[in-house]
């Protein structure tokens, strides 16, 4: 069965995994005409972003959402962007006029079945309903897909001109119309609303804010952001250069008070802001060269760093101190992510392995052996449900993936035994490694040198107990750079942005056009498992 | 020259270490190959601090027995006492030692980086052997422990079998591997040592180093045609094979084979795989109870070759001095950042514009260093 639009014939378009099947569903790419000569030198990362249902109403509301607080300074930046009140007769304009072609929402989603032109001609939806987007960088670029549709190119594209956006992040509980943040290679970050962009049919940012304008206040790459959980507005940004920076939206960004410089660059600082009207509010001095990606725990309580010099530090975000971290076993770290219950923290990084730290045990549990090449994204499977116990004996507990620069996706089961028993049965050998906490005077002694934050130093290789993949897949042609788990599919995406939607075992393609055919030979592969099984193995 | 010379010096400003030299080095027609492993060797500070004090004794001893070592050790002694900072410099007299040494390296033809760097580890062992065994009474000079018969399994070791001194070079670049073979009839485990200078890895695509370092130590099963005579059951056995190191190498040389012999062609392709190399490395592929196995290793120069075809080209060397990643392109010398080693991986994709790709790798263990 030939898939709808494999990019190369080499790559296979499903994998077998023991709940099932995973079918390549469909694609979601960019116009190669588009293709920047910078192209080569940004990484597509993903982000997945669910647009709540709000039904269409007067254009006044629909464009400034509910809350007013952040209102006022949302349209003075429009104002500085110099799209102001157009603008804003563009986006309704958008929003009533061209509302003709496809009806939004994900339920009721249509194939576009030309699929050539992109983003410049008029744009075909209303996005006043809900629905599911896929905003991916290219070069100089931002695209948004729609999930639920077949068509392989996006809907949107936004151009920045001088500088790369390389990070991006959505908050579906923004309370007002801001909820996508995007930061770029020249420091300058910028927040928005999505709808807003998707109402729009031009080619750039509107209705943003902007802040680090020109990097004025630090001019070092972005290297990641994120939306501070249940913060109203506050949100995070990681530099190259090793800072951190904390915002808040509902204030101006344009007050550029320089923070005192670094005084030791090797040790963790924190700076506020000296006036209570600028904006970043807080710098953080986290480590020496770059911090590569942030992520929030899912309370909020916790903000996990990893960077170049291959430590993950996890730090009490309210209190802003250090609580615990440790060392990749060699080179930088790439990537970090919580579980669902914020017990566990995965990293991945040039070391080739997914390191899995346990924030009750304060340390490495685990070793995930089984890419070829740098990690470069690891989640968790938020969605998946641990089989009954018993059959085996074994209580698998959390389902986790991880793709690689090796063009691979990696799938893993951490199951309560293999976590915790090899720990207590090593318990005696780890004795060596300062890490290690015995009870007694020993730790008393060592706990009164220490600080409350501790980093562990890289763990001794045959102290680790080691994780093997329960599948590892090539999906894509180029090397790996993001990792999303949904309810229906797994999404990855290579360095070229080229994204793949992989339906889960038993859901069928949501395209009208292909579900026909597909649920037909879905049901075949059910009743066969054995027979998928030889051919997945074969080659 | 003079004019990127002073803009190196200011791009360091008054970063610029103390002491230290940069100087791009003339090229010769073709003598790229020799120059970016010369600048990688000026910059392995062990090797050079040997090469100097070298120059010094022969100097105040006064025999200028002309040859190799002697030829490399005044021209590190050249580029290190220069009054500039910067500059270009021409290792003539080097150069031509060379070719008379090697009829190999005697045309103008393109060369390879990495058979240089053998000849010339290998001519420099003979060298300083022969200057040991000269100057010492004829017992003495240490007795290497492992003196080997056999050659290398596959070629991939680039060992150095016929020493029996431990010479500075030794010290810097040796290490040992232990080659298992278990009979899988007796299960008896023969094990032979060998020891290397460089090790030699084949690669994949889009793979990293320490993926090469894990196949290169792999499990291999001698059957069919190549089984193993087991000399418990004195006959002819399958029997499994790996290839680990027993004891890591000060200075770790990796060279990536990038240059492979196409049976289909009839000749020789370059591979232009993309193949990460970290800026730290530990050794996964060591045997458990090899002493330093944890050992962290730091990259400090990368040997890239230019072009998409193993017949012509260019070489040029990434080097880290002093915290400062610099770039040499024969006379050239640039400073760059950190993030730029990774723009000298390799191609996704077998026709590309990138064309640069690392070639040999030079690592320094932290651990031995104090």
């Amino acid at each position: 069965m030939a898939a709808p639009n494999s990019q190369s014939p080499s790559v296979r378009t499903h994998f077998k995994t023991p709940e099932g099947r995973y079918k390549l569903s469909h694609e979601k790419t960019h116009p190669t005409s588009l293709l920047h000569y910078s192209h080569g030198k940004t990484i597509t990362q993903v982000t997945l972003a669910h647009l709540k249902d709000k039904p269409l109403q007067t254009p006044s509301t629909s464009s400034s959402s509910s809350s007013t607080g952040g209102v006022g300074a949302r349209f003075s930046a429009a104002r500085l962007l110099g799209t102001g009140n157009g603008s804003r007769g563009l986006v309704f304009g958008g929003g009533n006029g061209f509302s003709g072609r496809l009806t939004g929402g994900a339920k009721s989603t249509t194939v576009s079945t030309g699929g050539a032109g992109v983003s410049n001609g008029p744009l075909a939806s209303s996005y006043d309903g809900e629905g599911t987007f896929l905003i991916f960088n290219v070069g100089d670029a931002i695209f948004v897909s729609d999930c639920n549709s077949q068509d392989k190119d996006p809907i949107k594209c936004l151009h920045f001109g001088n500088a790369n956006p390389i990070c991006h992040t959505y908050d579906p509980d923004a309370k007002d119309g801001h909820d996508l943040l995007i930061g770029l290679t020249s420091g300058d970050v910028y927040t928005a609303s999505l709808r807003q962009q998707l109402q729009d049919p031009g080619k750039k940012l509107i209705g943003a804010m902007h802040y680090n304008k020109d990097g004025a206040i630090n001019s070092s790459r972005c290297t990641s952001v994120a939306w501070v959980p249940h913060s109203d507005g506050l949100f995070v940004v990681s530099h190259a250069d090793g800072n951190l920076y904390i915002y808040d939206k509902n204030k101006d960004g344009s007050g550029d008070v320089p923070f005192p410089p670094v005084k030791d660059l090797a040790q963790f600082s924190v700076a506020h802001a000296r006036s209570s009207k600028s904006n970043p509010i807080a710098r953080w001095h986290i480590c020496q060269g770059s911090i590569n990606e942030i992520a929030f725990s899912p309370n909020g309580m916790y903000l996990a760093a990893v960077g170049r010099d291959g430590y993950l530090r996890v730090f009490e975000y309210a209190k802003e101190q250090l609580t615990c971290g440790s060392k990749s076993y060699f080179g930088a770290l790439l990537c970090c992510a919580w579980s669902p219950d914020g017990k566990y923290v995965l990293t991945g990084g040039e070391d080739d392995l997914v390191q899995v730290w346990s924030m009750e045990d304060q340390r490495v549990v685990a070793w995930g052996e089984g890419h070829n090449s740098w990690v470069s994204a690891v989640a968790f499977d938020p969605y998946w449900v641990a089989p009954p116990s018993g059959e085996s004996g074994e209580s698998v507990t959390y389902r986790f993936g991880s793709v690689g620069q090796d063009t691979q996706l990696l799938l893993w089961d951490l199951a309560m035994d293999e976590v915790v028993v090899p720990l207590r049965r090593l318990g005696g050998t780890l004795s060596g490694s300062p890490a290690f906490r015995e009870p007694g005077a020993q730790s008393a002694r060592w706990e009164s040198v220490q600080p409350v934050g501790i980093l562990h130093p890289a763990p001794v290789r045959k102290e680790v107990p080691k994780l093997a993949p329960i599948m590892a897949h090539r999906v894509h042609a180029e090397p790996l750079s993001s990792l999303i788990f949904t309810k229906e599919s797994i999404l990855t995406a290579c360095h070229e942005g080229h994204v793949k939607i992989w339906d889960r075992p038993g859901v069928q393609g949501c395209s009208p056009a292909r579900n026909s055919d597909s649920a037909d030979v879905s049901s075949k592969e059910k009743l066969q498992p054995a027979k998928s099984g030889l051919s997945q193995f074969k080659q | 020259m003079g004019s990127s010379g002073s803009k190196l010096e200011k791009a360091l400003g008054d970063q610029f270490p103390e002491g230290e030299r940069y100087f791009g080095l003339e090229n010769f027609g073709n003598t790229c190959y020799c120059n970016s492993v010369l600048q990688a060797l000026y910059f392995c500070v062990p090797f050079r601090d040997q090469l100097l004090d070298h120059a010094s004794r022969t100097k105040v001893s006064g025999d200028a027995d002309d040859n190799l070592l002697t030829c490399l050790s005044e021209l590190f002694t050249q580029i290190n006492s220069q009054k500039k900072k910067t500059g270009v410099i021409a290792p003539k007299r080097f150069i031509q030692r060379v070719k008379k040494q090697n009829e190999l390296f005697r045309s103008y033809m393109h060369q390879d980086a990495h058979e240089f760097l053998n000849f010339l580890l290998n001519e420099l062992v003979d060298i300083l052997e022969r200057e040991a065994t000269a100057s010492s009474k004829p017992t003495s000079g240490q007795v290497h422990p492992d003196k080997l018969a056999n050659g290398t399994a596959n070629g991939t070791a680039n060992g150095n079998h016929h020493h029996s001194v431990v010479t500075w070079v030794h010290k810097i670049f040796q290490g040992t591997l232990t080659n298992e073979t278990r009979c899988l009839r007796c299960e008896t485990i023969t094990a032979r040592d060998e020891t290397f200078l460089d090790l030699s890895l084949d690669i994949e695509q889009n793979s990293s180093i320490t993926s090469c370092l894990r196949n290169f130590s792999s499990t291999e099963t001698l059957n069919a045609e190549d089984k193993f005579f087991c000399d418990k059951c004195c006959s002819l056995q399958e029997a499994q094979k790996r290839m680990k190191i027993k004891s890591p190498p000060r200075i770790l040389a990796l060279h990536l084979k990038r240059f492979k012999y196409i049976e289909q062609l009839g000749r020789y392709k370059k591979l232009s795989y993309r193949v990460v190399f970290p800026l730290e490395l530990k050794l996964c592929n060591t045997t458990d109870d090899a002493p330093g196995s944890e050992a962290e290793y730091s990259l400090f120069a990368v040997v890239v070759h230019v072009g998409s075809g193993p017949n012509h080209g260019h070489y040029v060397s990434l080097v880290k001095s002093h915290n400062h990643w610099l770039f040499f392109d024969d006379e050239n010398v640039e400073i760059i950042d950190e993030s730029v080693v990774q723009t000298f991986f390799g191609s996704t994709q077998e026709y590309s514009n990138n064309t640069d790709h690392g070639y040999i790798l030079f690592y320094e263990s932290l651990e031995q260093k104090h």
